[in-house]
């Protein structure tokens, strides 16, 4: 147990707090889920700095399966969910 | 003296924690854009997982972070294209984009 | 070992306060390029340094090993969503800020 790493992890947290101001008010879509992005990461952090403060090497694999998972949610975004309207636009732009 | 410290850090964290995961779920619950509530949910299943940390529940964590953030979240994202395609301009993805589209769609309909 | 565990603790404060750019380059920045660029900053170096400083402190090779990788995933899904978002937000004819 140190407290130095409980401390940074504290630290850490009110940043994911503040981030939720862009997923409620960013203009495009893109913005929000760029937001979630960060929040991973910043959520990787946290358990990395806990996993140290609390002595618990377990921690590691739970920020090894958000890491690995981190980009799965932003690639299916942007091939499902966003290219729909580019589509539409493409193909009224050559019509 | 040291414990005490290191409690009272952890206490202030799980209280900031609490906080925020109210703070989400009530804005995730009270949202009428579906696809900002996809990504307030994705972001929750984080906070959810950190709160299993701090509950001394590892194992839970692992399958919160598994599943919330990894599978749920893209699930959810395909089931919203499919949702806009067959209910079309009853939903908004944002402002400036279904601007362009409903302009598309009545050129495409005239 | 003195010196290892106290140069990680300078790493890990150097670390902090790119996360705390990131998320408010987020906030503040006009445009959706310029916020990928504030994201990226985070994503790499913030972590990296934390990675890095408790690498120094963990005192063993597998653990090490691990911070690693995870810190290898992370750099290749932040820089290959970065780059899908920035592309097909080129695609969709979102203009860059221009101070005007």
């Amino acid at each position: 147990m140190s407290w130095i790493h409980i401390i940074f992890a504290l630290i850490l947290l009110p940043a994911i707090a503040t981030g939720m101001f862009r997923i409620l008010r960013g203009p495009t879509a893109a913005d929000r889920m760029m937001t979630a992005q960060l929040f991973g990461t910043c959520g990787v952090a946290i358990l990395l700095l806990l996993s140290a403060g609390m002595n618990n090497p377990v921690l590691l694999d739970i920020a090894l399966v958000f890491a690995l998972l981190a980009a799965l949610a932003t690639v299916t975004f942007v091939s499902r969910t966003w290219r729909d309207n580019n589509k539409n636009n493409h193909g009224n732009l050559i019509q | 003296m040291d414990a005490i410290v290191i409690y009272s850090i952890l206490t202030l964290f799980d209280i900031t924690l609490v906080l925020t995961m109210l703070w989400l779920a009530w804005y995730l619950l009270s949202t009428e854009d579906i696809f900002k509530a996809v990504v307030l949910f994705i972001s929750f299943g984080l906070l959810m997982a950190l709160a299993w940390v701090r509950m001394r529940a590892p194992d839970v964590a692992l399958a919160e972070a598994a599943l919330g953030a990894g599978l749920t979240g893209p699930l959810f994202l395909s089931a919203l294209r499919r949702m806009n395609r067959t209910r079309k301009g009853e939903r908004r993805l944002d402002s400036n984009e279904n601007r362009g589209k409903d302009h598309n769609t009545e050129q495409e309909q005239a | 070992m003195e010196i290892l565990y106290n140069s990680g603790t300078l790493l890990i404060i150097m670390g902090v306060p790119f996360f705390w750019s990131g998320t408010v380059g987020l906030i503040r920045f006009p445009d959706i390029y310029t916020r990928l660029h504030a994201l990226t900053k985070a994503d790499n170096v913030g972590l990296g340094c934390i990675v890095c400083g408790l690498a120094l402190q963990s005192g063993s090779w597998t653990v090490t090993a691990k911070l690693l990788l995870i810190w290898l995933l992370v750099l290749i899904a932040s820089s290959a969503s970065c780059h899908l978002i920035a592309r097909s937000a080129m695609q969709k004819n979102i203009k860059p800020w221009m101070r005007s």
